[in-house]
């Protein structure tokens, strides 16, 4: 009784705000919620021409299919190693970045830096992998470096082993500026107090860093490594599609790319839903595990 | 939390939510469409149409640009021929069209919108999983058996008297989906080869190679004497074997990258003890640095740079977008170039090669199907069927008289437009502007189009040459699986094509020994790969007794 009394005065009391809400109420349950009931095609054979519910059921085949697929391991571990690579090597890069650039004095140096560093996040990714490529050819501009200490030239996208750190070398490459922002800006808002009264007390600047610099951007980490975590099983499949050949299919061929073959280019919609679905819930796990293990460990989470 | 939840689902979602506007689509396309038979039926049939037909209603085209066009013209509404079609046939017509080599995705997700256009233009057997009878009965495209009867007489005409075509282009069950391109004569149908560099050879004091002992000294000297970085590269992209694998090389062994048939038997080339050997060949010569070192990521674009730069001296592709191509880029360089074809390689000399690329004369890409949601399926029938007359055949292969082409002594002649055009297009873009006759569409290809179009006697003696081969009577006509069976034939060869690209390039570049290849082959077995050739052989049996 009381708490339904509470409901109503909070309602009475901010009408306006309940009202500005409801337009994003509304998109999230036309253009979030609604859709949702497309999953279903991923328990049937769907054909646009009859419809989603006119298609006919088939259950969990197209899971079943998946998971028993001859290639299901293999794509379900480089999906997984490749998305662990860049979570343990790509996503502290912006951070560093981010706290370099803050211990640098001369303003104009500090904002053409992070306009360079920036730039390369809006080249199209097409263009980024023709880049790749050339570059690592044979008779690329990075084996001529090479060859320069005595090693003979190779085509490197046709070394299986080398794929990966090609993949996230230049995953780091294009995206380490763009992803230092919300650092840089998390920088700003430390309390410039504390970097003097640690100063006062003679801390060294790399005591600074570890005592108030990076305590003070935690949050912000924590976040974005669980949004992170909550991406774990979707590894782009335009850059691997750009990058692989059939040499290299053993450590880069991943879940979307696998689907891209089979789902698109066979017109299965209910299969790469499926697959989708699947990825999904996957997700959706570990995004709810780190954020609980989060909650517990640093008190900070998204909910 | 619900924010997230929502979000990521939505992201795998994105794809479901343009299938899950277009659910009640089928009612529509299903009233419209009877409404309209219904009305026809009343009309009287098989009459000549006389063109231009008078129409107030306007047709919506689906269909790739042509790639010569690319860089030159964006949409077919701006490239003459199709401006001139719809002037002749006097039906106005609406374009859309897919990003050139994307056709099957776009295709894809036409589909899944459910919204149709009245033509498409696609490739049924080659493109679409499940092969036409699918697409009938799916119910994309209309059977077209009763609406050709009818409104369709040239075509008819054609195919009563070529029976042989006649039985390529209908299903198994004897249903016509589309309005097929046809290539009208033999001299059509091969058009690809291995290409060298005659000059070189001669220098060298070497023959134009015929065994694959020769090529292996051809591309030695190229290497030492001739310091060519990448002797042989050839196109890799979509796939490695987008240009060998119809026989240039693995030929002299006895197979192909895919199916063909041995006594009316259906044969899966990558299983045979032939193709071992042809692995062990290129890795042989990849090792000792006469196969482009890039050959994995090789693409149309490298091999070109290749070709002009002097790096390569052999490789294969087409008389037209091969030898056409590379003769103005390697003169360039060097004035003396030449770029000859060279016989399918074969083991000992004077044998005739078992292998070679040869198109059947209905091979289905460039035909045009009409669509369940067509508005009015009898007009489009009716323009459609132009392309078989006698005028429409001029007009697809040369476009329009006195502007593409002109009248000599009764033969259809290329003008300068095309052959020398003003705008510095090369012949295989300028024909591509004002007709159909180099690439493919609804109509009959004529064989003058190929006579001026190889303009350069290397390119006809290319042709000539490529064309001994015993390639027709070991390849599969248009096959395709029964609709039951085409999902699980897919799945199948999905997996088996991985693996052998995967085993394919693993043992030429060195990475796997030779011999790893029986363990391959055990494994396309476990992949249930007879069960695929079974469904080869029973598509095979079925088209046999048409």
């Amino acid at each position: 009784m009381g708490t339904k009394n509470r409901y109503i005065r909070d309602f009475k009391l901010n009408k306006l705000l309940y009202l500005m809400m409801l337009p994003v109420l509304a998109y999230y349950i036309i253009f979030h919620y609604i859709p949702m009931y497309g999953a279903l095609i991923a328990f049937k054979d769907y054909s646009p021409m009859k419809g989603i519910l006119g298609s006919d059921w088939v259950g969990l085949k197209h899971f079943h299919d998946f998971f028993s697929s001859y290639y299901f391991t293999r794509i379900l571990k480089n999906t997984l190693v490749i998305s662990l690579y860049s979570l343990i090597f790509e996503f502290p890069a912006p951070i560093l970045l981010a706290l370099l650039i803050n211990e640098v004095r001369n303003r104009t140096f500090k904002r053409v830096a992070q306009t360079i560093t920036y730039m390369p996040y809006f080249i199209s990714l097409v263009v980024i992998c023709g880049i790749i490529t050339d570059f690592t050819n044979a008779d690329g501009i990075i084996n001529r470096l090479f060859m320069l200490f005595g090693y003979d030239g190779q085509a490197m996208l046709q070394k299986p082993e080398l794929f990966r750190p090609i993949y996230i070398l230049s995953e780091i490459w294009q995206r380490i500026g763009w992803e230092s922002i919300i650092y840089i800006a998390a920088l700003m808002s430390i309390d410039q107090e504390q970097y003097e009264a640690a100063r006062m007390d003679g801390a060294s600047r790399l005591k600074q860093i570890f005592y108030i610099t990076l305590p003070g951007i935690l949050p912000t980490i924590t976040i974005m490594f669980i949004l992170r975590m909550g991406n774990m099983l979707n590894v782009g499949f335009e850059k691997i599609i750009l990058l692989y050949n059939p040499v290299t299919y053993n450590t880069a061929d991943v879940i979307s790319s696998f689907v891209y073959r089979k789902g698109l280019l066979e017109f299965g919609w209910s299969y790469s839903s499926a697959v989708g679905l699947f990825n999904s819930v996957v997700n959706l796990a570990l995004l709810v595990t780190a954020n609980y293990i989060s909650r517990k460990v640093n008190k900070s989470s998204l909910w | 939390m619900k924010r997230w939840v929502a979000g990521s689902l939505s992201i795998a979602l994105l794809g479901t939510m343009l299938a899950a506007c277009s659910s009640n689509n089928d009612k529509n396309s299903g009233s419209s469409n009877t409404g309209n038979n219904g009305s026809n039926a009343s009309e009287q049939p098989a009459e000549a149409t006389t063109y231009p037909i008078k129409t107030d209603k306007t047709l919506s085209y689906w269909g790739e640009i042509n790639g010569q066009l690319i860089g030159v013209k964006e949409s077919h509404k701006d490239i003459p021929f199709f401006q001139e079609w719809q002037k002749v046939t006097g039906v106005p017509l609406e374009f859309t069209e897919p990003p050139t080599g994307q056709v099957k995705e776009a295709f894809n997700v036409m589909l899944a919108s459910g919204k149709l256009p009245d033509m498409v233009e696609y490739n049924f057997i080659g493109d679409f999983p499940g092969g036409p009878e699918k697409a009938i009965q799916d119910g994309y495209i209309v059977k077209l058996n009763d609406l050709i009867d009818k409104y369709a007489p040239n075509l008819k005409k054609y195919l009563q008297d070529n029976p042989d075509i006649d039985k390529m282009v209908k299903t198994d069950s004897g249903s016509y989906y589309a309005f097929p391109f046809i290539r009208g004569d033999e001299y059509l149908r091969v058009f690809q080869g291995p290409i060298i560099r005659k000059d070189w050879l001669d220098e060298l004091g070497l023959p134009v190679p015929e065994t694959i002992d020769d090529w292996t000294a051809a591309l030695t000297a190229f290497k030492e004497k001739k310091g060519a970085a990448a002797p042989l590269t050839f196109n890799s992209k979509p796939r490695f074997f987008n240009d060998g694998g119809n026989g240039a090389f693995m030929g002299a062994f006895g197979v192909t990258r895919g199916f063909y048939q041995e006594d009316g038997k259906v044969v899966f080339g990558p299983e045979q003890a032939g193709y071992k050997e042809y692995l062990a060949l290129f890795r042989d010569w990849y090792s000792k640095g006469l196969i482009d070192k890039n050959i994995a990521t090789a693409d149309t674009k490298s091999v070109d740079g290749n070709i002009a730069s002097g790096a390569t001296g052999a490789s294969i592709g087409n008389a037209g977008g091969g030898i056409g191509k590379w003769q103005p880029l390697v003169e360039a360089k060097d004035p003396k170039a030449v770029l000859v074809g060279a016989p399918y390689p074969v083991l000992k000399k004077g044998d005739t090669p078992k292998f070679g690329q040869h198109n059947t004369a209905y091979a289905s890409e460039g035909t045009v199907a009409i669509t369940t949601q067509a508005k009015d399926p009898e007009l489009a029938v009716k323009m459609l069927d132009f392309g078989y007359s006698v005028e429409g055949g001029l007009f697809f292969n040369f476009g329009t008289e006195g502007v593409s082409y002109n009248m000599k002594d009764g033969y259809p002649t290329y003008t300068d437009l095309l052959l020398k055009n003003p705008d510095k297009l090369a012949p295989a873009q300028a024909i591509s502007l004002y007709a159909r006759g180099s690439y493919n569409g609804p109509f009959v290809q004529d064989k003058r189009y190929a006579e001026q179009f190889f303009a350069l006697q290397t390119q006809r003696d290319a042709v000539s040459t490529w064309q001994k081969t015993d390639a027709a009577k070991y390849q599969l006509p248009p096959i395709t699986p029964s609709p039951e069976e085409s999902s699980e034939y897919a799945a199948i060869m999905n997996d088996v094509n991985t693996l052998i690209d995967e085993m394919s390039l693993k043992i030429i570049l060195g990475t796997e020994p030779v011999d790893a290849f029986d363990k391959y082959v055990e494994k396309m077995k476990s992949l249930n790969l007879d069960r695929a050739i079974e469904i080869q052989q029973a598509a095979l049996d079925r088209y046999n007794s048409r």
